[in-house]
């Protein structure tokens, strides 16, 4: 295991030391304007801990103690699919700074589509909420039966 | 007033945290960004190639299977990512901060991984809908901070090996009971976020799911059918391009040769099918006709297998003068279009003729051609 990690690890340092190079081969001439691309690498781990993550933590407890079991895991899968539907659709949907229209690229109604997919998820969360309920159901009362036999 | 205390590392008690969870999805993560990165790397040499590469012009379809590859693999990679981190999150409150100088390095490198990894994932989502809210060049950045990436993975997985193994090995075990979200059902929702986010998008190259994917950045709305990435009125072509007295000039040694539209119709003409790639994941296959670079460059007194330089009427950008290689210039499906999908080509695909060559990006299917020296 020993050599494997090293095999890994040399390689590894190489490309992150290759890496860095390039990196302020770009950012030190460019100084101040890189500054912005810096604050961009540091803000997003930043971001994931301080607001993505809590909020979904928070989400994830809420619906926990919200939803009926049978019912739990697929809100649960339906709320993060659509969490990160939302994310991808978004640079699509926010446009402010989008290069100028292009035939054929980005000319779809990227809001409607979304509105559709996630029409398209929360009804197979439905069907699967349900089917998972019955089931329960069922369970509960077979298991009824075979107590009063 | 008692003030909210932040969680401890054990408060965390759902089946997503645990190594057996962080393994799986971790390792599925690993396979996106040595996709990512490979295919990257393939795009990078082939439109800066260094003295020892080569690239073929068969099969027509590599480039674009791999550019596909690279966008998927990079959308994957996004909810992947959350999830990995979500999995790992407990470890951020674990106290006490530092334990020693390696456990200070080693945190350290996660967070160059971690900021390496969203910077990719990030910027190459907006690239791909051309939304550019920074104020870097993307491809030098994104080229730069990929070998960041790949790198701090490589050392990650060399630093977590043993980790590794021993949740792998312990994959018969039964599941200890979760508060929450299980285990199973933390992994089942990653897996499905994953398949929602490829299906959602991968249209943009891979055909069967054109209709189906609502979120794909491409479209079938494109001039003649095919999706144009630079127009004539953005590359400043309009007036040149319409120019009657258009003519392509030929330089090679054995002199200049000037072509009038009505004398490429006159040379031979040859059909081809073959796909337009982007690096930005989209491609389409099309009908392309018009002169093959073999019969071009007999016509102008050279010989096929020659590097040709393409200079376009686009005065500015990356792209207005290109390289086509010796490769591509000797293979007969290498075509100078005059006519795309059976009509005269539009001005925004490059009218009066542009360069269509197999197995190449689509930034170097050079548009709007004034001009091609032989040396």
């Amino acid at each position: 295991m020993r050599t494997m990690r090293i095999l890994l690890a040399l390689p590894g340092l190489a490309a992150l030391g290759f890496g860095a190079w390039l990196f302020v081969g770009y950012a030190a001439p460019a100084w101040p304007d890189s500054l912005k691309t810096l604050v961009w690498l540091a803000g997003a781990p930043v971001v994931n801990d301080a607001v993505l993550a809590p909020v979904a933590g928070l989400a994830g407890l809420l619906l926990a103690r919200l939803v009926p079991v049978p019912w739990r895991a697929p809100v649960q899968a339906g709320a993060v699919i659509t969490a990160v539907l939302t994310f991808l659709a978004f640079p699509l949907l926010w446009r402010p700074f989008g290069a100028p229209p292009s035939p054929g690229l980005h000319d779809d109604d990227p809001g409607t589509g979304l509105l559709v997919t996630l029409a398209v998820v929360w009804g197979l969360v439905a069907i699967t909420g349900t089917v998972r309920a019955v089931l329960a159901h069922r369970n509960v009362r077979s298991k009824g039966r075979s107590r009063q036999t | 007033m008692k003030l909210p205390q932040p969680p401890r590392e054990e408060h965390f008690r759902g089946g997503a945290h645990g190594e057996r969870a962080t393994a799986r999805v971790g390792m599925l993560l690993g396979i996106a960004f040595t996709i990512c990165f490979v295919t990257g790397l393939l795009s990078h040499l082939i439109q800066h190639p260094p003295g020892w590469f080569w690239w073929p012009s068969n099969p027509v379809w590599l480039y674009r299977v791999t550019q596909g590859a690279h966008v998927i693999s990079g959308i994957a990679a996004i909810p992947l990512l959350l999830a990995k981190l979500w999995s790992v999150y407990p470890k951020l409150f674990g106290r006490p901060l530092v334990r020693s100088v390696p456990h200070a390095v080693e945190r350290l490198s996660i967070l160059v991984l971690s900021a390496s990894a969203f910077f990719e994932l990030s910027t190459g989502l907006l690239n791909v809908a051309q939304n550019y809210p920074w104020n870097f060049y993307f491809p030098t950045v994104h080229y730069a901070v990929a070998w960041v990436a790949i790198g701090s993975i490589l050392v990650h997985i060399a630093v977590k090996l043993p980790v590794v193994r021993h949740a792998f090995s312990r994959e018969d075990e039964p599941e200890p009971p979760a508060r929450g979200l299980s285990r199973r059902g933390f992994l089942r929702t990653t897996w499905l976020a994953t398949g929602a986010a490829v299906v959602a998008t991968a249209g943009a190259t891979v055909a069967p799911l054109r209709e189906v994917s609502a979120l794909s950045w491409r479209t079938n709305k494109g001039t003649q059918g095919l999706p144009v990435n630079r127009t004539a009125a953005a590359a400043g072509v309009v007036r040149t391009a319409a120019d009657p007295m258009w003519q392509l000039t030929v330089v090679t040694p054995a002199g200049t040769r000037r072509f009038a539209p009505a004398d490429l119709r006159a040379l031979p003409q040859t059909t081809a099918e073959l796909p337009i790639a982007c690096v930005e994941g989209w491609s389409q296959n099309a009908v392309w006709r018009g002169i093959s670079f073999p019969d071009l460059l007999r016509a102008a007194g050279s010989e096929p297998g020659v590097d040709v330089r393409v200079s376009s009427l686009e005065r500015v950008g990356a792209y207005a003068v290109t390289t086509l290689p010796g490769e591509h210039t000797a293979d007969p499906r290498t075509l100078l279009a005059l006519e795309l999908n059976g009509e005269v080509l539009d001005l925004d695909h490059g009218y009066p003729c542009r360069v269509i060559a197999p197995n190449r990006p689509g930034v170097l299917q050079t548009k709007w051609v004034e001009r091609l020296e032989i040396r």
